[in-house]
Formats: C-alpha cells, structure tokens, sequence
C-alpha cells in the first residue's frame, strides 16, 4: 500500500493548488477574503471550453497556450470590474460583495443556454459541428515539435526522450500542466517579494498607516486582485485543457472558493507555496478514503486485510463491518477533511508550511541553505 | 419577432398591474419575507453580538427540516384532522428548537470561544469547517436510513394538513394556505425576537453587549454566557426555519438546503445592514418583495429560469455599491 496519490490526482493537485495559490495571493497577503474568486476560475475554465467549441469569436484551433493567456486576461477583466466596486468595503462586506457577484454569474451561467444545450451540467469540448474536436497542447505556440497535448483521455505520449524516458498520455499532461503551474508560481513569487509585495502586506498589516506613508492603498489592492484572478483564469484554463470539460458546479460555485479556503489554511494562510501543499493533503486524503484508491487508499487495503470473517461480524443493530465501512468512510472524505480543517483553525493557525517556517525560523530553503553551509 | 415580444411584454405588463394580481404577487412577496426572515433572523443575532458571521448556518436549518420533518412524520401516525397536525407542527417547533439550541450552545462553548483572542477572520473559517462536517454528517445519516436519493424529502412533506394546500380567495385575491401559513409564523418569531430585545431585561443585556462588550462587562455582566445564550437562540431559530421550509415545496428538507438558505441568509442580513435586527426584517421585506415580483414575470412573460434567484444577488451588490454599509447598518460593528 502506498500513500502516494496517483499521477491523475497530482495534476488536480496542479492546477487546483495553483487557484488556491491565487486565492491565498489576494486573501493571504493582503488580508482581503476573496470569498467569489471561483468567479475567475470558471471564467478561464468555460473560456477554453467555449473557444474550442467555436462559440467564441476566436479559431476554434487557437492554440492552448494562447487560450490560457487569453482566460487569465478574461479573469483579470472581471476582477478588475469586480475589485473597482468590492475595494470600496473592507473585511466581511467585502467577503460578502465577492461573493455576491460571483454567486450572480454562478446562477446566470447555470440557465445560460448558450454555453450547452444542458447548462446545468456544463459543457464539454466537442468541437465545432462536424470538426475535430481540437487537441490542446502545452508549449511554444505554433512550432508542433515543441508542443505536447495534454488532456483526461487523450494527449500525446513521449517514446525514447534521450534514450530512455518513456512517458504515458498521464505523466505527459502532469509535467506540462506542472511546467505552466511552476511558471505562475514563480511569477507569483516574484510579485509577493517585489516592493509592489510588500505594500500588499503593509496593507493587510495595517492599511490606515500605509495610507499614511503615502500609498494609494486602492490602486495597489485592486492590481494585487486583478494579478491574482489572472493566475486564477490560468488556473481554471488548466483545469478546463485537463478534464476537456466543465460544469458550474466544479468551476464558478461558491464552494470551490471555499475549497481554495481549505487548501490555504491547511497548508499555511499567507504563504505562496502553502496552499499548493494544502491541496496535496487534501487531495490525498480524498483519495485514501475513496472506494477505489488506485493509489492504494484505506477500503481496499481493509478489504484485503481483514478476513471474511470479520467484515460480515456484526456491530450494531444488523450493521456489518463492511457495511460500517463503506457507510462511514466511503465518499465522505469531507467529514474527515472538515474535521481536520477544525483542528487546523483550532490548534495549527500557521497551517502545514507557516508552522514549519516558524518552527526553523525561516523559510525553509532558506534554513536548508543555511544548514549545508554550516 | 421583436415586436411580438414587445407586445406580449405590454400585455404581461397591463396584466401585471391589475389590482387584484398585484395583490397576489404581493401577498406571495410577503411569505417569502417570512421565509428570508426566518432564515436571516438567527444569523442576525449571533453576527449583531458576537461578530461571527456563522457558515454553519444554512447547516443548522437544514438539520432543522430533517430533524422537524421526523418529528412530524412520527406524529402523523397519531394525528388525523388538520388542525391537530397543525398542532403537532407547534410541538415540532418546540422540539427542534430545543434540541438545535443545545447543538449551538454545545458549538459555541466547545469551537468559538477559544478563538475571541483572535482576529475575526478564524471565527468565519471555524464556522466553514463545521459545516463541511455537520453538512457530511447528514449525508450519511440520510443515506444510512434510506431517505436518499429523494432530494425533497416527500414523507416530510406528506404530512402538511390539507387546509395548507389549498387556496383561499378573499374579494378577488388568491392566496395559498401555506403562504398565509408562513407569514403568521413568520411574523410570530420576528415578534418573538423582537419582543426579547426590547421588552425584556435579558435582551436589554444583549443589546449592551453588543453596543459595547467591554464596558458590559464592566457594569458586571458575564458577556461570555450571554454569547452563548445568543448562539443557543439563533441556533433553535435556524432550526425553527428549517421546520417551516420541510413543508415548503420549493425548498423541502435536502442535504444542499443548507447552501441554499445560507446564501439568501446572508444576503438579506448584509443587505440589512450588519448587526441590526430591524434592517434584517426590511431586507427580508425587501429581497421577498422583489423575488415575488421576478417569479412572477419569469412565470408569465420572460423565459430565463434564472431570473429570480439572480435576483437576490443583484439586490445585494446593488444596496452594497449604493450603500456600503448595508440599508441600516453602521460602520462598525462587532469589530468589523
């Protein structure tokens, strides 16, 4: 039995960490909960879809690369119309106005029968009326040699790569969603270490006094918003190029922003790289309990395990082990998770990396860095 | 084709406003108010003393409609004329009420209290995190005892007396018995709550504990009961909600009513303005009004299913931009 998840579910743990990242840029660093940003997750994911449909006034064959710029622009768009009237009101009024506009664009989406003829289950990539449904590949836009296709049941494989790596459709998709990932990453890195960084901070340590020092706080907030729901429309286009399809209630619902929440908390509010971590955990335990664990989870472990004996030994009232089981554990990973995600808010506010920073006094590359050099 | 719609679109329009369909739209709007008050009137009080904007609210009626809709499938077996299931939905009240005053108050002394120390922020995600758990609870509880997959659980539903589902016309007007039905227990718990804040001394402490928690406490009062007492109460009344919407088509007792009450909840109590009881009951008002009117175009002249429910969010956006703080709110409250 191994704990570590599958390829499929690490490249969730991509593209999902990468939105909780972005959800964790605005919220984390400038103290502002941007309870509505699967707005701009679902922006970017129906963008990709939509374009490849040829719904939009785009070539349906736009290549990826281009579709995930132009859904990060899409999002960054709409955060700035949204930030423009939500930067207005501060703490929960301003949780509650994003939350507002995102749950407006929620419910038209879902009855917008432009997207699918069936809106409510969303929409998949099926192409143009008599077309291919167009591949999406992740490299260097119009040069094929330096392009791979990523997606859930297509995508390109790699034979012979120096001689000796061999990759499957799978592990093809997890490094280029994984490359795109990394890019936003450090791009977000990069702002949150660049002055413009350090104002969001002095922003959410104590907005009046960088008011006072000269800053127009407003301005800074609203461009920290607008770069964090491009990346969150980057995001959603990986996760859309993924799945090859999207529906509203994995894309623009309130609680996939709440997901976004759980993913930044467990893994440290106010760090970068925490939430991505978050998403790991989360991710794994979800797999560990689920029925089919093709990674090796809890159930079928147990059911190799335990006898025949004591999986038909009754409980309680009729109730069997196994039926115990799969009652209890099967699918509910969220009581688990919402337990643990109690526990963390109770006992580990710092959450998985912002106790560890704390822990070795520094980031922990830096204290890494530190101990070889000793 | 255009002009068709638009003639249609005046039809609908001089139709509209005859009298009597205004009255009925009217009358419509107001069950509703009862309905967005009921949920909103809980999470009001807690957030108007404490600051806690509570997530597991929409949680706590849903386990309300369950927990109320056993109670009174239970009854029904013993009950056979109306007006004693009419009765038995009174004991059901005073059941669930009880019974979800013991969870919030178990929630509040064990989850929320040792968070005050911190900023207001833990308090939402704590809230967050009880919901996925009790949310997860009742998914498995349902799906334990077999009442899944029916969404709107039609036993609960089964046991509403037949004077509830009929319609009544006075001079001209119909109105449907369960409308009339909600707006009286509506407006009974509005009054209840209402009554407790201003007519009795208790409620004079909580209004000074949410006033000014400090020098409450300095004048003696022992703020941290009466936080829970507050959260006890809001609590039974989110169950109480919960209740009345089991016998309410539309909502039903579901796992996902607790989404769907949450969100309107909140609407209303931001668009009220935080922490004041009074602007909950006119936002109440105000997002029932509207949402009846809406439903009404969306049933007779325009063909976008989403209308009504966009409605009640386009309303809060819109006082928001217009009015930051809410109809009757103040800039801050509970440390907000």
């Amino acid at each position: 039995m191994t704990l570590l998840p599958r390829v499929e579910t690490m490249i969730a743990v991509f593209y999902f960490g990468l939105f909780a990242a972005s959800f964790d840029f605005i919220s984390g660093y400038t103290g502002y909960l941007s309870f509505g940003h699967a707005t701009f997750y679902g922006a970017g994911a129906y963008l990709v879809v939509l374009a490849a449909n040829g719904k939009l006034s785009v070539p349906y064959d736009t290549p990826f690369m281009l579709l995930v710029v132009l859904a990060g622009l899409l999002a960054l768009g709409l955060a700035l119309a949204i930030g423009a009237v939500s930067f207005r009101l501060s703490g929960v009024y301003f949780a509650m106005i994003t939350l507002g506009f995102s749950q407006v664009i929620y419910v038209f989406v879902r009855d917008w029968d432009f997207v699918s003829s069936a809106p409510r289950d969303g929409a998949a990539v099926i192409g143009p009326s008599g077309v291919t449904p167009p591949s999406f590949d992740i490299g260097v836009p119009f040069v094929d040699a330096l392009n791979l296709a990523v997606g859930q049941l297509s995508g390109d494989t790699v034979e012979g790569l120096f001689g000796v790596l061999n990759f499957s459709t799978t592990e093809v998709s997890y490094y280029m969603i994984g490359l795109v990932a990394l890019g936003c990453y450090l791009a977000m890195q990069r702002i949150i270490h660049s002055p413009f960084g350090r104002v969001m901070i002095a922003v959410r340590e104590n907005e009046e006094r960088a008011r006072a020092v000269g800053y127009d706080t407003f301005r800074y907030k609203l461009a920290a918003f607008a770069a964090s729901g491009f990346f969150a429309g980057v995001a959603g286009a990986l996760f859309a190029g993924w799945r090859r399809s999207v529906a509203p209630d994995n894309s623009l619902f309130f609680l996939v922003s709440g997901d976004a929440l759980l993913a930044s908390i467990i893994g440290g509010f106010g760090t970068l790289a925490g939430p991505l971590f978050g998403r790991l955990f989360d991710e794994t335990i979800r797999e560990f309990l689920s029925k089919e664990g093709a990674g090796g989870g809890l159930l079928p472990y147990l059911r190799e395990h335990l006898s025949e004996g004591a999986l038909a030994t009754e409980i309680f009232n009729g109730l069997t082990v196994q039926e115990a089981i799969s009652t209890f554990i099967n699918g509910h990973a969220s009581l688990y998770l919402g337990l643990l995600f109690v526990l963390f808010v109770l006992f580990v506010p710092n959450g998985l990396l912002g106790t560890l920073r704390e822990r070795v006094g520094d980031t922990l590359a830096g204290a890494v860095d530190e101990r070889l050099r000793r | 084709m255009s002009e068709v719609v638009l003639v249609s679109t005046l039809d609908a329009l001089g139709q509209f406003l005859r009298p009597s369909t205004l009255a009925e739209v009217f009358v419509d709007g107001l069950s509703k108010a009862a309905v967005y008050a009921m949920i909103a009137g809980g999470l009001t009080l807690i957030f108007g003393l404490m600051g806690v904007l509570n997530f597991a609210h929409g949680s706590l009626t849903m386990f309300g409609a369950y927990l109320g809709g056993l109670v009174l499938v239970v009854a029904v077996s013993q009950a056979t004329g109306p007006f004693a299931r009419l009765a038995y939905f009174f004991v059901a009240a005073v059941v669930v009420f009880g019974l979800l005053a013991a969870l919030g108050g178990a929630l509040e002394v064990g989850l929320i209290r040792p968070l005050y120390d911190r900023p207001p922020i833990y308090q939402i995600l704590l809230t967050f995190g009880v919901t996925l758990v009790l949310d997860e609870v009742a998914r498995i509880a349902v799906s334990f005892y077999g009442l899944q997959p029916i969404t709107e659980w039609q036993a609960a539903l089964g046991t509403r007396p037949g004077v509830l589902s009929e319609s009544y016309t006075v001079a001209g007007v119909g109105a449907n018995g369960l409308d009339l039905f909600q707006v009286a227990v509506g407006a009974l718990v509005v009054g209840a709550v209402w009554a407790f804040l201003t007519r009795t001394r208790y409620g004079l402490v909580v209004r000074a504990g949410s006033e000014d928690s400090e020098m409450a406490e300095a004048l003696g009062i022992d703020v941290r009961r009466v936080f829970t007492t507050v959260f006890a109460l809001g609590a039974g009344i989110a169950g109480v909600a919960g209740l009345l919407l089991a016998w309410d088509p539309t909502w039903g007792a579901s796992v996902p009513l607790a989404s769907e009450t949450l969100l309107p909840a909140f609407v209303v109590v931001i668009i009220g303005g935080l922490g004041t009881f009074r602007g909950t009951v006119y936002a109440a008002l105000l997002v029932g009004l509207v949402d009846a009117v809406t439903t009404w175009w969306f049933v007779n002249a325009i063909e976008f299913s989403a209308l009504p429910e966009m409605t009640v969010f386009l309303i809060l956006v819109l006082v928001l931009v217009v009015k930051p703080q809410g109809l009757f709110g103040v800039a801050e409250v509970g440390g907000h």
